[in-house]
């Protein structure tokens, strides 16, 4: 009988997979609020409404996954212009690209938002990897400079946007969230990843054993910026139009969303299908209290509620459990 | 004409300011031993060989196996390219990473060697870790486990594994016995000797006397900073370390 609880005690153990250690307040959280949500608004869940659903949910997904290679980097890892970042590429792509250069085809549009996204995360890269400034600083002056471009360029929201460009908000809404879902995992299968999580753990370790500690972070904040770029697609699907208001909210309920889903602020620790049930909670929680008209600041304050929870949940699972991570 | 298989040498370092420069050959297949009371430099002659730290003056040179002109060493990550590895003596804090693998510890120095077109092949990663696994002995079910799931001496094995697949031809040792059990100790000496044999160059730092003698073919005492004796030989001995530690002429 102990011989048989030890065997299957170290078949648990070897099949956990690092990516979901800490997250088991998160999924339970993911599974009560969806039951809830499909009781309130079972309309909402039925098959015919999925791209809809996955189009309102995929922004704030999409900016939980860019947070995540900065802070999975280490060290104070953050990057807090990710909402402004989705903001910027929405007002670009919309004034610039589509009504401006009458670039309205998808290829366009696609290579605009990557390309844009890559130069500032390389930017804020460099600024916290290379410069080594603290990165909630670094990116803090980003923040600024991305939010005040974005009211320079659309002081009001203004804009239309084609048809096929809609239907990432409809149909086709899993699109976007599915590229960053394949890159990311294409990523997880190189080295890069294990050098990733490898610095962000214990960085000192990682330098002792010939990593090159500062390319390797100035890569996250990149990969974190193209991803950045993919979400402000999301973003201006779901709204249609050029707006400057709505892209910097995404920068705290994505870093929520990471906390909630375990993904240590300390770095080293979780991943993308962390940060992923993180931004379904909130999107949930979100959706469950609008359908009883809450206001929008009991609506902030429980998602304060939920994060300190999960956070605190998290940290007594790991001191009772006795694992050493 | 200077020794032309000299791989790496240590050129008029200073350690502390005052202090006399050293200059030190070390040879292909030499085990040489670093001794001295705690803090009289011998660490930070070691840290300096690894390019870890930078010397007040002097260099420190190193001509790889191909031979050709010893190339001074700019830093910590030349050195490691240019084959000159090292182990730091802080396992817990410089060594290994808790939250990774046992397999990833192993591999995060060579991950490029594990690579088909860019991605990872799981399969060349076991395979050379199970080869390093027997050459070290290293006991572990399953190397998909976490590496704090190893006892201490295990867990060095792991570290000299990662240092020995990228096939240094000089292995920098910082008291790599320290923590860890007899039989381990055992093994690791015969490895250490093994090495030697096959012409790798090791240099030893121990805080145990007994150990420099045992497996150096010549000890370097060091007093404040600089060298106090050199020995080897019929003069390598306990009293003559310990008196060299102390500064009393043997």
């Amino acid at each position: 009988m102990t011989a048989t609880a030890a065997k299957m005690k170290g078949q648990a153990e070897r099949f956990r997979l690092p990516g979901i250690a800490g997250i088991g307040f998160a999924g339970l959280l993911f599974v009560v609020l969806l039951l809830v949500n499909v009781y309130l608004n079972p309309e909402r869940f039925l098959p015919h409404s999925w791209g809809t659903l996955i189009g309102l949910a995929a922004p704030l997904i999409s900016a939980a996954l860019a947070s995540t290679p900065a802070i999975l980097s280490g060290r104070g890892g953050l990057d807090v212009s990710i909402g402004p970042l989705m903001g910027f590429v929405n007002a670009i792509v919309v004034t610039i690209i589509i009504a401006k250069w009458g670039l309205a085809g998808p290829v366009a549009v696609w290579v605009a938002a990557i390309v844009i996204g890559a130069a500032f995360g390389a930017f804020n890269g460099f600024l916290a990897a290379i410069v080594r400034i603290q990165p909630i600083v670094a990116t803090l002056g980003t923040y600024l400079v991305l939010a005040g471009l974005t009211t320079t360029i659309v002081p009001s929201p203004t804009g239309t946007i084609p048809s096929w460009f809609s239907g990432l908000s409809g149909a086709w809404s899993f699109i976007p969230l599915l590229v960053i879902g394949l890159l990311w995992f294409a990523l997880t299968r190189t080295p890069y990843y294990t050098a990733l999580m490898a610095t962000g753990s214990e960085d000192r370790a990682a330098f002792t054993s010939g990593l090159n500690v500062t390319l390797i972070r100035f890569l996250a904040y990149l990969v974190g910026g193209v991803f950045a770029g993919i979400a402000g697609l999301s973003l201006t699907a779901l709204i249609g139009s050029a707006d400057p208001n709505i892209g910097e909210t995404y920068t705290l309920l994505a870093i929520s969303s990471v906390a909630l889903g375990g993904v240590s602020l300390a770095g080293g620790r979780g991943g993308f299908i962390g940060a992923t049930i993180g931004a379904l909670d909130i999107f949930l929680l979100q959706s469950a209290l609008i359908y009883f008209n809450v206001s929008t600041f009991i609506l902030q304050t429980a998602y304060g509620a939920i994060l300190v929870l999960a956070v605190a949940s998290t940290a007594m699972q790991k001191s009772s459990g006795g694992r050493d991570l | 004409m200077r020794e032309t298989d000299c791989c790496l040498e240590a050129e008029r370092i200073v350690l502390k300011a005052g202090r006399a420069p050293l200059t030190v050959r070390f040879r292909p297949g030499e085990i040489v031993g670093l001794a001295g009371l705690d803090g009289h430099g011998q660490e930070v002659f070691l840290e300096v060989l690894a390019g870890w730290r930078r010397p007040l003056a002097g260099e420190v040179r190193h001509s790889g196996r191909a031979g050709g002109a010893p190339r001074p060493i700019r830093n910590f990550r030349d050195a490691m390219r240019r084959g000159v590895a090292y182990l730091p003596r802080d396992r817990r804090r410089t060594g290994i990473f808790p939250a990774l693998s046992i397999l990833d510890n192993f591999a995060i120095a060579s991950l490029n060697r594990d690579t088909r077109i860019g991605f990872i092949s799981p399969r060349i990663r076991r395979e050379r870790y199970s080869r390093f696994k027997d050459l070290l002995s290293i006991v572990a079910d399953d190397p998909r486990r976490t590496i704090t799931t190893l006892s201490g001496g295990n867990q060095q094995k792991v570290l000299l594994a990662r240092l020995l697949v990228r096939e240094p031809d000089v292995l920098l040792l910082n008291d790599p016995t320290r923590g860890v059990d007899v039989a381990t100790r055992q093994l690791l000496y015969g490895v250490f000797k093994d090495l030697a044999l096959k012409g790798m160059t090791i240099v030893i730092l121990s805080s145990e006397i007994e150990e420099a003698i045992f497996l150096s073919n010549r000890v370097l005492v060091f007093r404040d900073s600089t060298l106090s004796a050199e020995l080897s030989g019929v003069e390598l001995d306990n009293d003559r370390v310990i008196s060299a530690m102390f500064g009393r002429a043997a």
